[in-house]
């Protein structure tokens, strides 16, 4: 059962973000990412991690596309508008993409993964058991990023406050 | 891990000063602050009690060892003399002060952490909070559009650079099963290594790279230098060039080194190619800051030297380099903000007949150049031949007679500033003269020439 929802749900990721790269119109590509995006949250949810599957829908379904959306709606972007890479630019990064996937491929499939002794929890992905992992051993890194947002936040009311003369 | 908690606070500080009106006293209080935390840190020397809050014990994430206090303490040091230079440069700017202060006080927070981290999500984190500061920093001259330029070029490449440190990071979680150095170390030495976690190292090193600006990673580098406000380019040039390479050295001496022999042709190539492009591409600029960006990425190159050396432990020869590249980089910038602002250009034109107008800049110039280029008896010579006697003693010949060959190569365009000094006519705008720059360059040429008196004594400190 499991299997066939996994191997639905990877279709149709894959599907959709062929589709985002494919869309003529930036706006069908937000919206195919929209799509993308429920997927990958399906899968963490059949990995039982249900709470960072409801983070990712919160924060990247949520919050950030809508940004896209008002991004792309506001830059107003058409063909003329779009530069225009040469095509011997395209050659290149085609070659060295698709040099960089078939290593990451081959190098994936050739790594015996070894046995994880996954703890035997059926509640592992849920708010406590991320909470009691983010305040002992990741306590650091937790307190840490905070500096990271202040400073973003900082930085996004410097840069956007509307200047008094 | 107290340096960084007591660092925090301050940058805390610094963002709630404008609440209570204290702009006039913040820079004093910051750069007091600096020294007070320089004290503190420097008091944890050879002590190595785990860190950990209360009793929740934190060594998995941070470890100051001597290594990290050492590079802490310079880079406190680039901070005081970079907010020295501070308090005149933004004299206009008073309605933003805090929030520019606030925001390079976490850039050192993002070093801290990049000099200490024990495990690859601090790693990460560091970088993240050092980068996004300096993006917003690098675009802060919000009505000129070269700083917006700036901002955004840096901020689409480093956002790039992180996902490839992020996927990196994630190929050697996937294969070790851990995030801590300590684990990882033990991981490569029991010998079954996976061909992921080499795929992961490598994207690791792409990204470090990145941040160091080694060719062919360093397209941003000149022209996030050319664009971004003059004080922020000396803070890029300076402390976040040594945070990275600290990072970088720190990642092969403390984590991979069993994986050197892997990544070890890349970073040969890279290096020799970091090396002669800075150099030559440096020599056909007119625009000091660019000329200082790729002189930048050609020292990033001799440093890179000290990284293929880390496994017969070079820590003390690439702190010595740091020290001596980024306290010539701040004097430098000091005297050249001045003539900047002086002259309103930033070509090399702007410095010319500087002798005349003001002997003692110029011979100020002249000492950081010369000291850059590599020349007895100051300290960049000292720093280049310890890197140098390091990478020989690891068997790396040719290279390092490749870099002697382009550090030579390298006298020519610093030669050019001190030329346009000492030999062209003067132009009739006349020198201001601010005293902070003046104190900042004279600090910083007592240290550049002080330095070479006590090699001995700071080639010793990381053994």
């Amino acid at each position: 059962m499991s299997l066939y929802l996994f191997l639905t749900l990877a279709i149709l990721t894959i599907i959709s973000a062929l589709a985002v790269v494919f869309s003529k119109n930036p706006m069908y590509s937000v919206l195919w990412l929209i799509v993308c995006f429920f997927t990958i949250a399906g899968h963490y949810v059949l990995l039982n991690a249900q709470f960072l599957a409801i983070v990712h829908l919160i924060v990247y379904a949520g919050a950030i596309m809508v940004l896209f959306l008002f991004v792309v709606m506001l830059l107003n972007l058409n063909a003329d508008t779009e530069p225009h890479k040469s095509n011997l630019s395209k050659i290149a990064s085609a070659i060295a993409a698709g040099l960089f996937f078939v290593v990451l491929i081959a190098s994936i499939r050739a790594t015996a993964l070894g046995e994880f002794n996954l703890p035997n929890k059926t509640n592992i992905g849920f708010v406590e058991e991320v909470g009691k992992k983010l305040f002992t051993d990741f306590l650091l890194p937790f307190e840490i990023s905070s500096v990271l947002f202040l400073s973003a936040m900082i930085g996004s009311v410097l840069l956007a406050k509307k200047e008094k003369k | 891990m107290t340096t960084l908690l007591y660092t925090t606070c301050l940058g805390l500080f610094c963002m709630l000063a404008e609440v209570l009106n204290l702009r006039k006293l913040l820079i004093p209080a910051v750069i007091l602050g600096l020294s007070a935390i320089f004290v503190v840190n420097m008091q944890q020397w050879g002590i190595t009690t785990p860190a950990s809050i209360g009793s929740v014990s934190l060594s998995h994430m941070v470890k100051m060892d001597n290594f990290a206090i050492a590079f802490s303490g310079l880079a406190i040091v680039i901070s005081i003399l970079i907010f020295v230079l501070a308090a005149n440069y933004y004299k206009d700017d008073q309605n933003h002060i805090s929030d520019y202060l606030s925001i390079m006080v976490f850039v050192l927070c993002g070093a801290l952490v990049m000099f200490s981290y024990n495990n690859m999500a601090m790693l990460f984190l560091g970088i993240e909070i050092l980068s996004i500061s300096l993006y917003i920093m690098a675009g802060s001259r919000r009505f000129d559009t070269r700083s917006n330029e700036s901002g955004m070029k840096y901020f689409l490449m480093g956002a790039f650079a992180s996902g490839f440190l992020l996927f990196g990071i994630a190929l050697i979680y996937g294969a070790s099963g851990t995030f801590e150095l300590e684990g990882i170390t033990k991981y490569i030495a029991a010998g079954e290594v996976a061909p992921m976690f080499y795929l992961g190292v490598t994207l690791l090193l792409f990204a470090m790279l990145f941040k160091v600006s080694a060719v062919p990673f360093h397209f941003w580098s000149p022209d996030v230098y050319e664009g971004a406000p003059a004080l922020i380019t000396a803070f890029m040039s300076t402390l976040v060039k040594v945070a990275a390479f600290a990072a970088l050295y720190r990642l092969f001496s403390h984590c991979l080194g069993g994986t050197m022999y892997y990544v070890e042709p890349l970073l040969i190539i890279v290096t020799g190619a970091t090396i002669i492009v800075g150099n030559v591409t440096a020599l056909s600029q007119i625009n000091v800051k660019r000329i200082l960006a790729y002189s930048g990425i050609a020292h990033a190159g001799y440093m890179l030297l000290g990284v293929l050396s880390s496994q017969t432990n070079a820590a003390s020869s690439v702190f010595f380099y740091a020290a001596a590249y980024a306290i010539a980089t701040v004097g430098l910038f000091a005297l050249a903000i001045m003539t900047f602002k002086s002259n309103f250009s930033e070509n090399v034109d702007a410095f010319n007949g500087l002798a005349k107008k003001n002997p003692v800049a110029a011979a100020l110039i002249s000492i950081f150049m010369l000291s850059l280029a590599g020349i007895p008896p100051f300290a960049g010579f000292l720093g280049k031949y310890y890197i140098f006697s390091e990478a020989i003693r690891n068997g790396y010949v040719t290279l390092t007679l490749f870099a002697v060959i382009n550090s030579i190569i390298a006298v020519y365009y610093y030669l050019k500033v001190i030329i346009a000094m000492y030999s062209q006519p003067a132009n009739d705008k006349p020198m201001v003269v601010h005293p902070t720059y003046m104190v900042v360059a004279i600090i910083c040429a007592a240290a550049t020439i002080g330095l070479t008196l006590v090699p001995d004594m700071l080639m010793q400190i990381l053994k």
